[in-house]
């Protein structure tokens, strides 16, 4: 699964290289707003809680925001993404069952290559293609609880992270409508991360407040993760359908303990921009 | 630029991809299953060197000699049985294994020794007229001694319950705490209870836990203390707690707490021990297994896992029950100016 993702981030980036035209475009006060909501599944695994995945159906919902900027011109954008996910999982004899979610928010400005325009390319890119990347600020709060045992059940999750990302559109025309494919992907860079010792309990952590190497400097060699996304906006009369996939590989190896989760989720939802005054 | 920046974001994602984090599995074979087993204990326990000591007991031996006793042809019983042995020569009751049809242990720490209570007749002494706070029994004997019977710290115990019950005894000449037949519960609620025992901060103990898979893999010790209780009622007057060797893992740090604070007397057995916290994890049948996994020393940083010692030993008399009295609440009331 991870080398066929794989092919498809390179096919993806590969074409956002070329094709693309450059053009001006006056600072504006429009906001693209979209919300969707997500069914899929998930597969986690924490060496804290057990050393087996668990597999099962997670809901996710996605909150974005995105306006250009004053910022270098008037050529960087700037965009708001609120992720919040829940899963419902079982191990893999489907005896033990185990709840997983959290929320993570990012805040990210991003450099519009030739002057094109990600946040309304159709009106506001004279090319078909238009490509983005920089970088975001991002934060998670969440957890896993599985419902095995009174004994240290639950693990906490929580970072703060500088992300690389870089998005891609294209604008996809058919009997002049515009169907417009978008396209990001988000890697953490640096930052920190919260994470129990190896054998460390919570009553040390929190009660006792016995801290020991609790918030780790998390970069790609032991938090290599990534966040994928690529939605197709369909008009429909003034109103556009947002379908899309997200695909979010977590994981990390702090402290001597393994952890990831895998999520794939189907989504839907609405479009709509704003002007502002 | 653009190109650069697409071929960072690239090879980033390439490395991310190359790098799934995945934890190596056994197979869900009888070996398979008794492998799983003794590899979490062996990554994961916390009294190996301790054991070895006490007990003689070398996990490397132990896995020769039950890998011997595994094969394909037994039958889950039969499995479930040669796991529990191999678990059960830890002696220690955090040790199980658990599955539907039975519940894997070692309770040797208890089954081995004189109960030294009778629940009949330590209920003749709450009467019918007890109060109950949170859990707490208690009731003001005909000597004016106060008796608290506490059977568990499962339940949650609060500041304002400990208070309460404090308060509505605080005529008493002195205190009996009944933790006979605790097996534990919430560490914090044994916490909460001792503190109203002391009016300083004390050092009861140590703790460290494992840091990596290695048996010698653990934290440097960091202290423990007690609080004296912030808000409510602080008990002055002399206290005896009464133990035996069903007295266990959180219970049996309510003692060590309470045979530091001023004015208390352990009496009774040997508490049974259990100063292990434990975690859980499951075997690739499903099967569930709980272990010690971070060490509680007390203030000597000596550890309690095999008991606690009490101030004044007592046995429960034959002659005493015969005539339906507890010879350890009969003692303490002694102790504390009572009884008859």
């Amino acid at each position: 699964m991870c080398k066929g993702l794989a092919t498809v981030v390179m096919l993806l980036l590969s074409l956002c290289v070329y094709g693309q035209e450059t053009i001006t475009l006056p600072l504006n006060k429009e906001s693209l707003h979209s919300t969707m909501i997500g069914v899929g599944g998930a597969n986690i695994l924490d060496t804290y809680l057990s050393p087996y995945n668990y597999t099962g159906t997670d809901i996710r919902i996605q909150r974005e925001t995105q306006r250009m900027t004053t910022l270098w011109g008037g050529r960087v954008s700037n965009q708001v993404l609120i992720d919040v996910n829940g899963a419902i999982n079982k191990n893999h004899v489907r005896n033990i069952k185990e709840y997983a979610g959290g929320i993570r928010y990012s805040q990210g400005w991003f450099y519009q290559f030739a002057g094109g325009n990600t946040v309304n390319p159709v009106e506001r890119s004279s090319s078909p293609w238009n490509l983005a990347a920089g970088l975001a600020a991002s934060g998670y709060l969440g957890g896993i609880y599985i419902d095995r045992s009174g004994n240290n059940p639950a693990q906490a999750k929580a970072d703060l992270m500088i992300d690389m990302s870089a998005m891609a559109t294209y604008d996809m025309v058919i009997a002049k409508h515009h169907y417009l494919w978008r396209y990001q992907v988000s890697v953490p860079l640096m930052g920190i991360a919260f994470s129990p010792n190896y054998g460390q309990s919570y009553y040390e952590a929190f009660e006792l407040r016995h801290h020991d190497h609790n918030v780790v400097f998390a970069y790609p060699g032991n938090m290599p993760s990534m966040r994928h996304r690529l939605t197709l906006d369909i008009p429909i009369r003034r109103t556009v359908l947002r379908v899309g996939y997200v695909a979010q590989f977590n994981q990390s190896t702090f402290n001597h303990l393994k952890y990831h989760s895998y999520t794939h989720d189907f989504m839907i939802g609405f479009n709509k921009y704003f002007y502002r005054r | 630029m653009k190109k650069n920046l697409s071929l960072i974001v690239l090879s980033l994602s390439l490395m991310v991809f190359h790098s799934c984090v995945q934890e190596d599995h056994y197979d869900n074979s009888k070996q398979g299953n008794f492998e799983a087993l003794w590899k979490i204990m062996n990554e994961h326990y916390c009294f190996f060197d301790y054991k070895k000591g006490e007990l003689g007991v070398d996990w490397d031996e132990v896995h020769a000699r039950y890998a011997a006793k595994v094969n394909e042809g037994m039958n889950n019983t039969q499995l479930f049985e040669v796991l529990t042995a191999m678990l059960s020569e830890l002696k220690d009751g955090h040790v199980n294994l658990s599955a539907s049809f039975d519940f894997g242990r070692n309770w040797s720490f208890y089954e081995d020794y004189p109960e030294n209570y009778n629940d009949s007749i330590a209920k003749l002494y709450l009467g019918h007229n007890y109060s109950i706070a949170s859990g707490l029994k208690y009731i003001t004997l005909d000597d004016n001694i106060g008796y608290v019977r506490c059977e568990s710290f499962v339940e949650g115990i609060g500041d304002g319950n400990v208070s309460s019950m404090l308060n509505a005894l605080a005529n008493c000449n002195g205190l009996i705490i009944d933790v006979r037949g605790n097996g534990g519960g919430q560490l914090t609620k044994a916490q909460t209870l001792a503190s109203h025992f002391t009016n300083k901060k004390l050092l009861v103990g140590y703790v460290s836990h494992k840091t990596g898979k290695g048996r010698n893999d653990f934290s440097t010790p960091k202290a423990v203390y007690l609080d004296p209780a912030s808000d409510g009622f602080r008990w002055q007057k002399p206290v005896v707690v009464l133990t035996n060797r069903a007295v266990y893992s959180a219970a049996n740090d309510f003692v060590k707490c309470m045979k530091l604070c001023p004015n208390v007397t352990i009496m009774g057995d040997r508490t049974g021990g259990g100063s292990g916290m434990p975690f859980t994890s499951e075997l690739p049948n499903g099967w569930t297994v709980r272990y010690s996994a971070v060490i509680f020393y007390d203030a000597d940083m000596q550890h309690t896992e095999f008991g606690i010692e009490p101030n004044i030993s007592l046995a429960m008399s034959g002659a005493d029950l015969a005539q339906k009295k507890d010879t350890y609440i009969e003692k303490a009331r002694v102790y504390l100016g009572g009884g008859k």
